[in-house]
Formats: C-alpha cells, sequence, structure tokens
C-alpha cells in the first residue's frame, strides 16, 4: 500500500516537473533572464518565488531552468542508451573476444567514477553545455553498456534460443531480433535508473560551473548560483536543490516499479 | 575461467610483483590516453590564453617555441614521458610554474578531507547499516534505511549544500556553532563527502545481517549463550566484513572524486578545485598532471587492497 502512495507521488511529481517544462512560456509571465525586481526579494506575493541575485523572477527561471535539465539528461541519457546497447550487441552478436573486449573494457571504465569520467571529457572538449551532455553520457556508457550485455545473455538461455538457432539464425540475427525485443523491460528500466543517474551528473557538473557563461538558467547552475548568498536568501537554494531532489528520487521510483514489472528475474 | 594450472607456491611476493606491473602498464595507458585525447580533441593548447586576451599572437608564438608546442605530437609525447620518469610533469601554461610543485602546494587539503570523508563514511554507514539490519520491521530500522537510500540517490552537491545551509541556521540560533561553517573548517566538508558513500556502506552491512542473523552458524551462537544485541550482532556481521573492506578500499579512490564536488560547495582550496579551474582554462599539463595523480591514487589503493586479500586468504594467491 505504501509502495503505491510513493509511486503515486513520483508521477505526481513527475507530472508537475514535465508540464512546467512544457508550459514554461505560459506559466513564467517573464522571461528567465529579464531584471524584474529589485536583487533577492523574498517569496511573496508577485514574484511568487522572489528574484535571485540580479533581480531575475526566480519562477520563471526554475520552469525554464526545469526545462534545460530535463531535456539535457534526456539527451544525455538517450546518448548512453544508444552507445551501451550498441556496444551489448555486438558483444552478444559476434561473441568470442569481443564480448570479452565489451566485458573487460567496460568493467575497467568503471573502476573509474563517472563524475572523473565525464570531467576528462570536458577537458578535451572544452567547457559549454552541450559539451557536459556528451560528458555525462558517455560518463554513464560503460556501466549501461556492462549491464545491458548481462540482460542479453540473461535471454540466451531460454529455449526460442535454441530454437531459433537450430532454424538456422546467425548469432547477430538472434541477437538482434529475439535477444533485443525480449531484453527490451530490463533495458527500459535500466534507462530510468540511468535518467536518475544523469540528472544528478549534469546538474553536478553545471553545479561546478563547467557549463561555461550560460544565459539560459539550468538546476545545477541555480544551485551553484544560489551558494553565495545561503545566509539572506536561501530560498534560491531550496527552489532549484527540492526540485533536483524529488525529480531524482522520483525517477528512481519509477525505474524500481518498471524493474519489478518484468515477468522473471 | 581457466581453472589455474598448479604452481610451485606462488608466493605473495610474486603476485605483489606482477600486481605492480600492471598497475605500471596502467599508468602508462592513463598517461597516453589524457596526452593524445587532451591534446587531439581540443586542439591548440593556447587557444584559451589567446581567446581570453592574456597573450598576444606573437607572444603566443615565442610561448609555443619555449614550450615545446610547435614540435610533431610524438616528439612532445617522447619528451613528456622521459620528463615523466624524472619527476617532471611539465609547467603550467598560465603561471609557467613546474605542475608538480602546484599540485603539491594543493595536495594537502585534498588528502585532509578525502580521510576525513572515509572515516565518516565509516561511521555513518556503520551507524545506518547496523541499525537497519538489527531493527528490522521497527520505525527505527525503515529510517535507517530509507535515510540509506536518500544517501546514494542524492549527488554531493546537493547533500553539500543542505549540510551548509542548516549549519547557517543553526549557527544563526547559537552563534558558538558558527565557526563550523567557515571555509577552514573540516567537519562539514567531510560530512557532505562521508555521506554519500555511507548509503552504499550502510546496504551492504543491513544486507549481510539480514542474510546471516538467522544463519545456522548464528542460531548456534545463541544455543551456545551468545547474548542477544552486540555481541550476536558481531556474529552476524563478520561475514559481511570482507565486502565492506573491499567496498571501502575502492571508495577510497572515489572519494577523490567526490573531493571535487565538496571543495567547490564549502570554496574549499584543493586538488579537485584546481582541476576544475584548470579544466576551465584549459590547462592542459596540469589537468595531465592530475590525471596521471588520480590513476596513481587508484592503481596504488587497488594494488594495496589485493595484497591485503592476498595476505588475508592465501586461496587469492593463485588467482591474481
Amino acid at each position: 500500500m505504501r509502495t503505491r502512495v510513493s509511486l503515486f507521488l513520483a508521477l505526481a511529481w513527475l507530472g508537475l516537473v514535465v508540464s512546467g517544462a512544457l508550459l514554461a512560456p505560459i506559466l513564467a509571465g517573464t522571461a528567465p533572464s529579464q531584471v524584474v525586481a529589485e536583487p533577492l526579494l523574498r517569496p511573496s506575493g508577485w514574484p511568487p518565488l522572489g528574484t535571485d541575485e540580479l533581480g531575475r523572477d526566480e519562477w520563471s527561471r526554475l520552469l525554464y531552468g526545469g526545462r534545460a535539465t530535463i531535456v539535457a539528461s534526456l539527451a544525455a541519457t538517450a546518448l548512453t542508451v544508444a552507445i551501451g546497447t550498441a556496444a551489448a550487441l555486438l558483444a552478444q552478436g559476434i561473441g568470442g573476444p569481443v564480448d570479452a573486449t565489451v566485458a573487460g573494457g567496460s568493467g575497467a571504465a568503471l573502476a573509474i567514477p563517472s563524475l572523473l569520467l565525464a570531467l576528462l571529457v570536458v577537458a578535451a572538449l572544452g567547457p559549454g553545455f552541450d559539451t557536459l551532455v556528451i560528458a555525462v553520457g558517455l560518463g554513464l556508457s560503460p556501466g549501461f553498456a556492462r549491464l545491458a550485455r548481462s540482460a542479453l545473455r540473461r535471454e540466451r538461455g531460454q529455449p526460442y534460443v535454441a530454437a531459433a538457432s537450430a532454424l538456422g539464425s546467425g548469432r547477430m540475427e538472434i541477437a538482434i531480433r529475439h535477444l533485443l525485443p525480449n531484453a527490451l523491460p530490463s533495458l527500459l528500466s535500466l534507462a530510468t535508473t540511468h535518467y536518475a543517474w544523469a540528472i544528478g551528473g549534469l546538474t553536478t557538473l553545471t553545479f561546478l560551473g563547467l557549463a561555461g557563461e550560460i544565459s539560459t538558467p539550468e538546476w545545477g547552475s541555480m544551485l551553484n548560483a544560489a551558494r553565495g548568498y545561503l545566509r539572506v536568501a536561501p530560498w534560491l537554494a531550496w527552489f532549484p536543490g527540492a526540485s533536483i531532489a524529488g525529480t531524482i528520487l522520483a525517477v528512481h521510483r519509477l525505474g524500481d516499479w518498471a524493474a519489478r514489472l518484468r515477468p522473471r528475474g | 575461467m581457466v581453472p589455474p594450472a598448479p604452481r610451485p607456491a606462488a608466493g605473495a611476493l610474486s603476485v605483489f610483483a606482477r600486481r605492480l606491473g600492471l598497475a605500471l602498464v596502467t599508468l602508462w595507458a592513463a598517461v597516453t590516453l589524457s596526452f593524445f585525447g587532451l591534446r587531439l580533441a581540443a586542439g591548440d593548447p593556447l587557444a584559451g590564453l589567446l581567446s581570453q586576451g592574456l597573450a598576444s599572437p606573437q607572444q603566443a608564438a615565442e610561448l609555443r617555441e619555449r614550450l615545446g608546442l610547435a614540435d610533431p605530437l610524438l616528439t612532445q609525447y617522447a619528451r613528456y614521458l622521459t620528463g615523466l620518469l624524472q619527476g617532471d610533469l611539465g609547467r603550467s601554461l598560465y603561471t609557467q610554474r613546474p605542475v608538480g610543485e602546484v599540485i603539491a602546494e594543493q595536495a594537502g587539503s585534498t588528502v585532509e578531507l578525502a580521510i576525513a570523508g572515509l572515516g565518516m563514511t565509516i561511521l555513518i554507514g556503520a551507524i545506518l547499516g547496523l541499525v537497519a539490519g538489527s531493527r528490522r520491521s521497527t520505525a527505527l530500522g525503515s529510517g535507517a534505511s530509507a535515510a540509506a537510500g536518500l544517501a546514494t540517490a542524492l549527488p554531493v552537491a546537493l547533500t553539500g549544500v543542505l549540510i551548509l545551509w542548516a549549519a547557517m541556521a543553526v549557527g544563526r540560533a547559537a552563534p558558538a556553532f558558527l565557526p563550523l561553517t567557515r571555509s577552514d573548517s573540516l567537519l562539514l566538508p567531510a560530512l557532505a563527502l562521508g555521506i554519500a558513500s555511507a548509503g552504499a556502506l550502510a546496504r551492504i552491512l543491513e544486507g549481510g545481517l539480514q542474510e546471516n542473523l538467522e544463519a545456522p552458524f548464528v542460531l548456534a551462537a545463541r544455543a551456545r549463550g551468545v547474548r542477544r544485541g552486540l555481541p550476536l550482532i558481531w556474529h552476524a556481521l563478520r561475514p559481511a566484513l570482507p565486502l565492506a573492506i573491499s567496498f571501502l578500499s575502492l571508495e577510497a579512490a572515489l572519494l577523490l572524486g567526490g573531493t571535487v564536488v565538496t571543495e567547490t560547495v564549502f570554496a574549499r582550496p584543493g586538488l579537485g578545485r584546481l582541476l576544475v579551474n584548470s579544466i576551465l582554462d584549459g590547462d592542459f599539463p596540469v589537468v595531465q598532471g592530475l590525471v596521471l595523480v588520480a590513476a596513481a591514487v587508484y592503481t596504488l589503493t587497488h594494488v594495496a587492497a589485493d595484497m591485503a586479500a592476498a595476505f588475508a586468504d592465501p586461496r587469492l594467491r593463485d588467482e591474481a
């Protein structure tokens, strides 16, 4: 019963965040980079969440910032899933040394914290918001590749694989036409969990200031900007902080739920 | 896995030699990858200097000549490697100071933070894990379990800012606590850094307790008269300890990643801040030096952890 309540809460929160991001231009009222009132205004009346250190509308920044965070994390996750699934398919479709390389290589890369891996990518490509998306996507790829490979491997023991093999299907054909569709539910729940990690990774990198000079708001950089005003305007940290935390926890909850949907373990 | 061939008593020392050889290869790979990765992907190392107007094209050309950046890449690589063997990590593009000196200057603060963070991880992780594992199906136990879950899920940046804000709020009510929020105080940064890994450690201990509290050997211990409570928990915990210890030895290397964020949250100087600033400036020699340091710390902790395991459990010696 309690788990159902938490799932409902997670879905409700994600619904709010997504509609806030989609409807930002309608809900915001003012542009996120526009100075609307005096700086560091308390949240009372208008603007609803007060103003930031430059006098910009915090409510508008939170909406547009969510848009940036959610979409960029989604793009990073898409990159992770694409690379990881391709590696897993190659590994299981060709087998032998390729499989060993994917397994060993992803294992070795996993030993490096994905934050450091992402930092290296930023170092090579130079700071910038687009770079961060690539960095987060690449940083999470080894882990996803490893888990996707095991998900495909688990299907290998099923009778229909032996049947397809007996009918003359090649390894790669079996991997693409049989293993992949059947492993899809596992991959989907893995992708959901990785989305939560991507949000954490992206906001961490923007928090570190690695997005460079960006004019559009983003939750992680908003949290970093609020750090200097914790004493006089703590709400500037509360709003983006609670948004990041709530979204990460909600996506994790969704991932747990998706993992349990699978008929077999 | 091929079963290990019977060998005349591979002693711990030969395992050590093999491990050390592997560590050196890993270090060389990290150096090579970072050298070519940074040079090939990013192009002109002096682009940052030029675009910020810190050097005129003429000065840049002169600097390029002096730093040897005009030579072919392979020549530069060979020079970098020979320099490394002599303990020379190159010079910063910005300050022209030796990279080794710059890193050594900042290392102390980060090492201090990492050690304190590891201590916090053990302290908080053990408390949460023991409470969650031994008081299952009570409000306290599930609360500890949920706290461990939260600690693992939330990014360090978030918990760090939360801790800093809470400390400031407490400090306003009771000014005696205010010195804690100063940037040279170690307690809060260590707490923020430690909490992230504490959640995972708590999970391991909780899982171990859950698995073993009903196990036959624990029942036997109870029958022998071992008292409930801590003595019995210790019995149940022991099988989970090797896993917890190997987790912690890996975590020691991960802590270095966490320090990057913690140092930003609490405005502490250190290697993490140096790395972020060097990335932002495009100061390649410094980034490369830090990659080497991270790789060295990482491989050394692994060798040490493997050695400890091999000395403790002779069965592991043949598999290394």
